[in-house]
């Protein structure tokens, strides 16, 4: 009761202090005070409007502290002031106009202002005015950010008003793309919005396109005989993809210009609630057993009047030829959506560019896969006329190897530098003790060793899923390598893809180098070129096959690190590779690295190509793939990079 | 008399090497010719053209008395024409037997469905027994071929020719690797096949060639060098330089 | 080969002169008989009906083993596709059965309404119990002659000797061979199942067709049908035996294994041998397509997943592990390896205790199944079947096939790739 007392005294005091009369801003927000105090966002509007424009230092913070609920109404006088609650019937309050701090009050006498989620927008909105024109460009840069994400009708005024004052170059280019934007969406007239649109040509940043697409929706109509207007977007033909016969109907039935559809199901209910002693409609219900006497018989009940008149699946067609349907701009004035049509399809074109140009990258990165994978296969095939069926195993050995590597050493970037050459010799050795124990005592019969490796990979595959149990494990990689490489909003690729893409660019110059440059290069070219003469001038070709498989091997482990990187690592991965490997090498022709690189190249963006032009299905895509190769071997059966003459022969 | 095989302006390259340059050649219908020439210098790539293995670039082959073009045709076809080539190394089925081997020759329809309900008649029998008899081995005919020595195999692939009843025999290399009776043996076969057929005998052997006894042509890179009987060309002076002499 | 031969063996009877016709032919009716009296609707019931259904998908098998080795131990061409064909035999009959069957069933559920059913009724209800799964509800045009069984019988025939002809068209006559043609095939497979596992290729995609036990228009229990099953298999292996020996005997047999051993010789004889190879590869690919039609109305079930090319490669080991160019050899080899993988795999076999380690073959036997493959390709190129000559000591006349590893027609080959 005391305390109670000394507030009121204390309150008493407050206007005292005020000597010359209410601050402007106080009188404004009494002024205003039963708008603000009814919180209601239909009527709102006048209160903020006035505070906003009032011009008064205060307008600004009074906005910012409303929109934080710390906007205080006196009940009795209706004064205002700033105020925290300090606990849950006290409050600190200060005055509005010189920042005075008032002291702790009771909760009793004063009511909070608080804005609901709408009203807070628009206090957002009105601030903007004030952010824009902030001394300070982070909060100006902050606030176009802020228009930005969230776009209303009342920041194009705001805007405009502020983009004169704006000195600094880049924010005032920026604000004003984005009044054009703004215009495009909310401008007051046609031509001011068209001209804005048309301003954007060849514009293909995402903002642009999310303002423009949506002035493009359509929704389709119908009228009788041919559709007309100015705002037909395009004429569609019942039957057609666009436009089902059923979905056409419908829309005729709902816009009621067309009796109901009778659904089979429809009418032979119909008809059934409609027997009386084994008839309908003058019909036997024996006779009903084919969709004509149905339909006459139902003729008939709606001649009775027993049934709703609708007309059978037969007519519909009768029915939609009396109409056009067309779908028309809704969600703007005709120009607008025409002109906004316009500049889309030129983006079109453009996105159209790019979309290759990522294609590109995506078929690049494809390629470079298969390429690292396809390589020792192709060494071994020119080389010893062998093809490694269990090369797909190998694969899987090196990506297994990494995967072991990762669970000892903690660190992912060092776990990879121990990784890659642990996989080559993992599979470099296992490559060697196939070719010595199996490989060796097939040579010339190849098919025999097709299949004799062929046990082999099924025998690998099936100890890995027993080792490793049938899930997929993880190979992460390094942190360095998450994220992509963003050209553009639509041109980007993944580090991982760039990395393996240099991975293939470095093992196609090692090899160049192994080849044209070392001993062993020249013996293994010598023998794939004639195997009699390479052992007439002393090169023991048993060691160079050993080599030749090694190697071949050794690659296919580093083409499992990288392939496990980019997917995941199962007793099948292999396989998944296995028979694209043997499309590059039987693309490219063996024989020859340039071969292998361009089969590689050939196959991967040819399967991205596929997967473009049909992207709602990677298997068909496959599919088109396995038989367009199918072809190429009729036009070059020997690859792209044949050997020609006498050494075709060998 | 016309021609039976005239080769003419016949030209190929493998990857810029010229195997064959502008080269023309014609046979008659009953006659033994022998071609030498150093290695390289187009006698394999010659006969892979007559039996359409290699197409060539230019020129024209034409064939019997009607002058048809082998060009188009597939080397199946050229050999139901009445081509006959015996390889430099024999090559007989080793696994099958050498009656087999010369039924499997035999002069007859050769489309899948007509060999598929192929019976042989004692016809047949007496025919294959007749050319075992020719090439001397009557006594061998239920042996595997892969069991015959070098020589019986190359008289294998000689009756085997025979079989097919060739118009025109090219033949590589018959005497490599023979016992001197053997090329006596070899010699005559070839002799009788010429007196009803056009046989070219690509050879090296200058021996041979001379117990032959008939027209020679000499190729060298790709062309015709010199062409007559074996005394002709062996005083020939580019012959002596580019391959007698030494 | 003997009646080839103007000596002694003139005039006999084809049996006759080969007695592994005989022999297999015997041992079929043998087995069958053996069977039918163990079986439980026709005998003692000791062989229960599932495992009859296992012998006689056993026989599909050795058929299409039959014709693989047919095309690849006689004619050289390591086809890594015939299991397609065989698949595509399977969908061809899996068709009418599945719409016999949905026929019977809606025309069934139709009749109990105060309606007679109307055909387009009938129709969209088959359509929506077989599409259903596939977010279907209209037949597609590949289905258009499922109701007639002898069109689909005869698209069992004509499916995969089409798409043979056509592929085998392409391939020879490009003259792929070897290795390359075997990753051609193999293509093709994967190419087919790929297509087979989307659901708009109007197959059902990955679910397969389903149902196929049940014979539409018999109401005999399955114990009865798939007697009846077993027994057309047997007969169609008897019969596919027969046929591949006659062609194997005679001068195309001779033909085709020289295309084998060398393929150019053959042509410069004026054979067309692209022709031979089609007419092979198109025979056997019928011959597996028939195998197939017998063989999954035993199995129940069909997808896309069993014309996977490593079902293909499977062929060819079963044939390589029985004994290649002989055809019981592939017989045996696919009765032996399938059996066996249905024992292993199936769970019947016992765990083999190893003290520290337990062998549990479910996971073990394909490990042992590939590295025994190995060692046989390695030292037994001859296969079971070789063991077979070697026991019964068989005049070497009959076993014309011969190894292409052991020897002769290897350096052949070599010689020919030179």
């Amino acid at each position: 009761m005391f305390r109670r007392l000394i507030l009121a005294l204390v309150i008493a005091a407050g206007p005292l202090t005020a000597q010359d009369g209410p601050a402007p801003i106080q009188e404004l927000l009494q002024e205003q005070g039963a708008l603000i105090a009814e919180s209601s966002r239909r009527t709102i509007g006048p209160a903020i409007d006035a505070l906003a424009a009032s011009g008064l230092p205060e307008a600004r913070q009074v906005l910012e502290r409303w929109q934080e609920r710390e906007l205080y109404r006196e009940e009795e006088t209706g004064r205002f002031a700033f105020g925290v609650e300090v606990d849950r019937d006290t409050l600190r309050l200060v005055e509005i106009a010189t920042g005075r701090d008032i002291g702790e009050v009771s909760g009793d006498g004063w009511e909070e202002m608080r804005p609901n989620a709408g009203i807070r927008g628009l206090i957002a909105a009105a601030l903007v005015r004030f952010q824009l024109s902030d001394p300070d460009p982070a909060t100006r840069r902050e606030a176009l950010r802020a228009i930005e994400r969230g776009p209303e009708e009342s920041h194009l005024a705001v805007l405009r008003d502020a983009l004169p004052q704006e000195n600094l170059p880049a924010l005032r280019s920026q604000g004003e793309r984005l009044e054009r934007l703004l215009t495009v969406r909310f401008g007051s007239t046609v031509e001011e919005r068209v001209a804005a649109i048309e301003s954007f040509a060849g514009d293909t940043s995402v903002d642009v396109r999310a303002a423009l697409n949506p002035l493009v929706a359509t929704r389709l109509s119908v009228s009788e005989g041919v559709p007309e207007g100015d705002d037909i977007a395009r004429v569609v033909r019942p039957g057609s993809e666009a436009l089902p016969r059923t979905s056409a109907y419908e829309l005729l039935v709902d816009e009621g210009l067309a009796p109901m559809r009778l659904t089979r199901s429809a009418k032979r209910d119909a008809l059934v609630a409609n027997i009386e002693n084994g008839f309908v409609g003058g019909y036997r219900v024996a006779e009903l057993g084919t969709e004509d006497a149905r339909n006459a018989a139902y003729r008939e009940l709606v001649a009775e009047g027993s049934a709703e008149s609708a007309i059978p699946e037969e007519e519909i067609d009768r029915i939609l030829d009396r109409f056009g349907f067309a779908e028309r701009y809704v969600a703007s004035p005709a120009p607008v959506a025409l002109a906004a049509k316009r500049i889309l399809d030129g983006l079109d074109a453009r996105l159209g560019m790019m979309r290759l140009a990522d294609l590109a990258l995506d078929g690049l990165s494809l390629a470079s896969i298969y390429f690292l994978a396809a390589i020792g296969l192709a060494v071994t095939f020119g080389v010893m006329g062998v093809i490694n069926m269990a090369h797909g195993e190998f694969i899987m050995m090196g990506a297994y190897t990494a995967y072991l590597v990762q669970r000892v050493v903690a660190d992912y970037a060092w776990s990879l530098v121990v990784a890659l050459p642990l996989a080559f010799a993992v599979t470099f050795a296992a490559g060697v003790a196939l070719e010595r124990l199996v490989i060796r005592h097939l040579y010339h019969r190849p098919l025999e060793t097709l299949l004799a490796t062929f046990g082999i990979s099924i025998a690998l595959q099936q100890l890995a899923k027993n080792v490793f149990g049938t899930q997929a494990r993880p190979l992460t990689a390094p942190g360095w390598l998450d994220g992509s490489l963003v050209f553009n909003d639509v041109v980007a690729i993944s580090y991982i893809r760039i990395a393996i893409l240099v991975l293939a660019l470095v093992f196609l110059a090692l090899f160049l180098v192994l080849m044209k440059h070392t001993r062993l290069g020249l013996e293994v070219r010598a023998v794939t070129q004639s195997p009699r003469m390479a052992g007439a001038v002393g090169i023991n070709p048993d060691r160079i096959n050993m080599l030749t498989f090694g190697l071949g091997s050794g690659i296919a482990g580093i083409a499992g690190v990288a392939i496990g990187l980019y997917a995941q690592v199962t007793s099948e991965m292999g396989q998944a590779y296995i028979v694209q490997s043997f499309m590059t090498v039987v693309v490219g022709g063996v024989g020859n690295i340039w071969g292998t690189l361009l089969g590689a190249t050939l196959v991967g963006f040819l399967q991205k190509g596929i997967e473009w032009a049909n992207p709602s299905n990677t298997l068909a895509a496959q599919t088109w793939m396995i038989l367009f190769i199918i072809l190429f071997i009729q036009v070059r059966p020997r690859g792209i990079v044949a050997l020609r003459g006498r050494a075709a022969e060998a | 008399m016309s021609a039976l095989l005239e080769v003419s302006g016949v030209s190929v390259s493998f990857d810029g090497f010229r195997a064959i340059d502008n080269l023309s050649f014609s046979i008659g219908h009953a006659e033994l010719r022998a071609v030498i020439g150093p290695n390289g210098a187009g006698k394999t790539t010659f006969m892979d053209i007559v039996t359409g293995k290699t197409r060539p670039d230019t020129g024209t082959v034409r064939w019997g008395r009607t002058g048809r073009s082998l060009l188009r045709m597939s080397e199946a076809r050229i050999a139901r024409e009445g081509v006959g080539r015996k390889f430099q190394r024999p090559t007989v089925f080793e696994d099958q037997t050498v009656a087999d081997n010369l039924m499997l020759a035999l002069r007859k329809d050769r489309g899948p469905l007509a060999v598929l309900v192929f019976r042989p008649t004692a016809e047949d029998r007496d025919r294959v027994a007749g050319l075992a008899g020719e090439i001397g081995l009557r006594a061998a005919l239920d042996r595997r071929a892969g069991d015959l020595s070098h020589g019986q195999k190359q008289w294998l692939e000689i009756g085997m020719l025979l079989a097919q009843e060739p118009r025109l025999l090219l033949v590589d290399e018959p005497a490599a690797g023979m016992t001197l009776a053997e090329r006596e043996h070899t010699t005559e076969l070839l002799k009788e096949a010429a007196k009803s057929r056009a046989v070219v005998v690509v050879e090296h052997d200058m021996d041979f060639v001379r117990r032959l006894d008939c027209k020679v042509t000499v190729l060298h890179e790709g062309s015709v060098l010199a062409e007559g009987s074996i005394d002709h060309v062996t005083r020939d002076d580019r012959v002596i330089e580019v391959y007698l002499g030494r | 080969m003997t009646d080839a031969t103007p000596t002694a063996t003139g005039r006999r009877p084809f049996a006759l002169r080969h007695p592994s016709v005989i022999v297999v032919v015997a041992a079929l009716a043998l087995f069958t008989c053996v069977v039918t009296l163990l079986s439980e609707a026709y005998g003692t019931g000791a062989i229960s009906t599932s495992f009859v259904k296992t012998l006689g998908k056993t026989l599909c098998l050795c058929l299409a083993a039959l014709a693989m080795d047919l095309v690849w131990g006689y004619c050289g061409i390591l086809s890594l596709g015939h299991m397609a064909f065989f698949g595509l035999g399977g969908y061809a009959i899996g068709m009418w059965l599945m719409y016999a069957r949905t026929h019977l069933i809606v025309v069934g559920s139709l009749s109990g309404q105060a309606l007679p059913a109307t055909p387009e009724e009938i129709r969209d209800g088959i359509a929506a119990q077989i599409f259903g799964v596939v977010g279907g509800a209209d037949f597609p045009a590949i289905w258009s002659v499922a109701h007639s069984l002898p069109l689909q019988l005869a698209a069992v025939v004509l499916v995969p000797g089409l798409l043979a002809l056509v592929f085998g068209w392409l391939a020879f006559r490009s003259r792929v061979t070897g290795v390359y043609l075997s990753i051609l095939t193999q293509a093709m497979t994967l190419a087919l199942s790929l297509y087979l596992f989307q659901n708009d290729s109007g197959l059902r995609g990955n679910n397969g067709l389903s149902g196929l036990q049940n014979l539409p228009g018999t109401s005999q229990p399955q114990s009865v049908t798939s007697m009846w099953f077993f027994w057309a298999s047997a007969l169609a292996l008897g019969l596919g035996y027969v046929l591949c020996a006659w062609i194997v005997s005679g001068k195309f047999g001779s033909v085709i294994r020289a295309v084998r051993d060398d393929e150019t010789r053959v042509r410069f004889l004026g054979y067309p041998v692209e022709g031979f190879k089609l007419f092979v590869f198109t025979l056997t690919a019928v011959i597996c397509g028939i195998a197939g039609a017998l063989y999954y109305p035993q199995a129940g079930i069909i997808n896309p997943a069993e014309m996977a090319p490593i079902a293909s490669i499977y062929l060819a080991v079963w044939v390589a592990i029985g004994g290649r160019g002989r055809l019981y050899g592939a017989v045996i080899g696919a009765a032996v390896v399938a059996l066996l993988s249905t024992w292993f795999t199936g769970g019947q076999a016992p765990d083999l205790p190893l003290g520290i380690y337990t062998v549990r073959w479910i996971d073990w036997w394909t490990v042992f199944l590939g590295l025994g493959f190995v060692l046989i390709t390695l030292y037994a190129p001859d296969g079971l079947g070789g063991l077979v000559d070697r026991i019964v000591r068989v005049r070497r006349s009959d076993r014309d096939g011969a190894e292409l590893s052991s020897g002769p027609g290897a350096r052949a080959i070599r010689k020919a790739g030179r």
